[in-house]
């Protein structure tokens, strides 16, 4: 009885205890390298490829690159028109893609009941962002060529198979960031007379946007490096030069680094470098763009 | 329950029925809500009282499976009638919530933000004038008067609280529903919003829920115990208290359960 009662303090310098220890210390130390040596790998390879690209490509950075077109001869190519197929071809994707990919979120979240068919439209949805991109350029080709008979080699078909790649992953994104709008405002909204429209508007996308905007971010830099779609509705075809609206004949950044790698030209290898430097900056600046304008949204108040 | 009022009640509920899928939360509840007092819901946790205050408003409309029968009226008008604009209702019989739920705006934009959708204000003077009379009788506005555009999620809890009630009388609302206000405030913030309830009475009809007893019996005129969904006793507060009728009131009131 007085065993069961008795209070012994535990002896925390016995060899055991001291042992204990230090495999806890050894093992804290294992799990820092293991992540250092993840991150240094990743971080590696990618100065890897910056190094790269800028040594070989940094000769061929110049103004008749910059402003010109696809040439035969690889000293008079040029990026620009790529590069005005790309604009063209993204300007399409989200000004159909953002919208209609936040007004699906919405509808689902907000508005849709909870039952089977939303369930299998929101199975459908998670499953189309994961279909391989070379299956929405055969739809963009069956669906916008061949049935609709729109121009080939466009940049609007481009920008719409492109968003039709592009929405599944902004409604994903879209959903995930107005669930994450705590109900508390809703009901703050709903319980002064707002309606659902207006709790939407001035509440629940507000605060939703940023992480909104986030998914839209990795959705349109997806797009941006996109070549196969692109090759199947034929903007792979030579274009001397740059096109002057949405349904002239273009190519598209990838696309042309693509061309230009399997040229057998010597002289392509730089080019197709500096074409890549080209393609970075610009998925840089929209990036940033898109994370200014999100910072911008986070912290108005 | 006889009670002598001399003027209609505000709102009246009649065997109403409240259903979420199969379970029935609210069994068969008539009540008389009193233009000139202030009600109290008592009861122990999961007793059904919120749930009954929030049909109140239709505030249960929001939740998919939730389900009302019986008759609600708001001066003799049929809440859940097809003449009733829900957005209206709202305006009408406002709420305030257990956690203070500010928006992520400024403390003008805030209480602005009813008479704005509502379209109640002609100008920036006028709107200027109505948040500071909320503010006024919700008794905050000595305290943020020179600071109303910052953040109304800065404050302390419980002058949230009081942005919160500032929010739902800038639309001049005839009934305040407040479903356990204090809960997440200290005695101090708690002593404020019961002082603001005793000045507020009179103006729009209060029905605050609460599991402190000693609250209802402090602000409180008229006190509605329910237990298991079911309305057990509704009558004068201080009846309630020290004369209940029901053994379940007084067993609930010494604390035998809760």
């Amino acid at each position: 009885m007085s065993d069961a009662l008795r209070i012994d303090p535990t002896d925390w310098r016995t060899d055991t205890m001291r042992r204990r220890i230090r495999a806890r210390y050894a093992a804290e130390r294992r799990f820092r390298l293991a992540g250092l040596a993840a991150i240094l790998i990743s971080v590696g390879f990618l100065a890897f490829l910056l190094i790269t690209m800028f040594v070989n490509g940094i000769g061929g950075l110049d103004w008749t690159f910059l402003t010109g077109s696809d040439a035969t001869d690889p000293d008079r190519v040029g990026i620009w028109g790529a590069f005005k197929g790309s604009l063209l071809t993204m300007l399409v994707t989200i000004a159909l893609a953002f919208p209609i990919g936040v007004l699906s979120a919405v509808y689902l979240e907000e508005y849709a009941p909870r039952n089977r068919w939303t369930d299998v439209i929101e199975v459908s949805i998670n499953n189309l962002a994961a279909v391989p991109s070379i299956i929405f350029g055969l739809l963009g080709l069956a669906v916008f060529l061949n049935t609709m008979h729109l121009p080939r080699s466009a940049p609007l078909v481009g920008g719409l198979t492109l968003a039709l790649m592009t929405m599944p992953v902004i409604v994903i994104a879209g959903r995930n960031a107005i669930k994450s709008v705590p109900p508390s405002i809703r009901d703050a909204a709903l319980g002064v007379g707002a309606s659902r429209i207006q709790v939407v508007f001035h509440h629940v996308l507000p605060l939703a946007l940023p992480g909104i905007l986030t998914g839209t971010i990795i959705g349109m830099a997806r797009a941006l490096g996109e070549t196969a779609p692109l090759l199947m509705i034929g903007m792979r075809a030579f274009i001397a030069s740059p096109p002057q609206g949405f349904t002239d004949p273009a190519t598209a950044l990838p696309v042309q680094i693509f061309l230009w790698s399997d040229e057998v030209s010597r002289g392509f290898v730089e080019k197709t470098s500096a074409a890549i430097i080209v393609l970075l900056a610009f998925m840089l600046v929209m990036n940033g763009l898109a994370i200014y304008l999100r910072n911008r949204f986070e912290t108005r108040w | 329950m006889d009670m002598e009022t001399t003027l209609a009640p505000k709102m009246t509920a009649a065997n109403v029925n409240v259903f979420y899928g199969d379970k029935r939360a609210i069994e068969d509840v008539s009540i008389d809500v009193s233009r000139e007092h202030v009600t109290a819901f008592i009861g122990p946790s999961g007793c059904g009282k919120s749930t009954f205050l929030r049909t109140l408003n239709r505030m249960n409309d929001t939740i998919a499976n939730a389900r009302v029968e019986g008759l609600i009226e708001l001066d003799g008008e049929d809440i859940y009638g097809p003449a009733m604009e829900v957005e209206q209702l709202r305006a009408r019989v406002g709420m305030v919530f257990q956690k203070p739920n500010p928006f992520p705006k400024s403390i003008y934009e805030n209480v602005a933000y009813g008479p704005r959708i509502h379209g109640f204000a002609a100008g920036k003077v006028e709107l200027d004038a109505m948040v500071e009379r909320a503010l006024v009788r919700a008794g905050l506005w000595e305290e943020v008067k020179d600071r109303l555009s910052e953040s109304g999620t800065a404050l302390s809890g419980g002058q949230q609280q009081r942005l919160c009630i500032a929010r739902a009388i800038a639309v001049d609302p005839e009934v305040i529903l407040m479903d356990e206000p204090c809960s997440a405030l200290d005695p101090i913030a708690t002593a404020k919003i019961e002082e603001l309830i005793h000045e507020l009475r009179g103006r729009y009809a209060i029905v605050i829920v609460t599991h402190n007893m000693q609250q209802a019996a402090r602000v409180s005129q008229r006190t509605a115990f329910f237990h298991l969904g079911v309305l057990v006793e509704y009558g004068e507060t201080t009846e309630i208290f020290t004369n209940p009728r029901q053994k379940r009131t007084e067993d609930y009131i010494t604390g035998r359960y809760g």
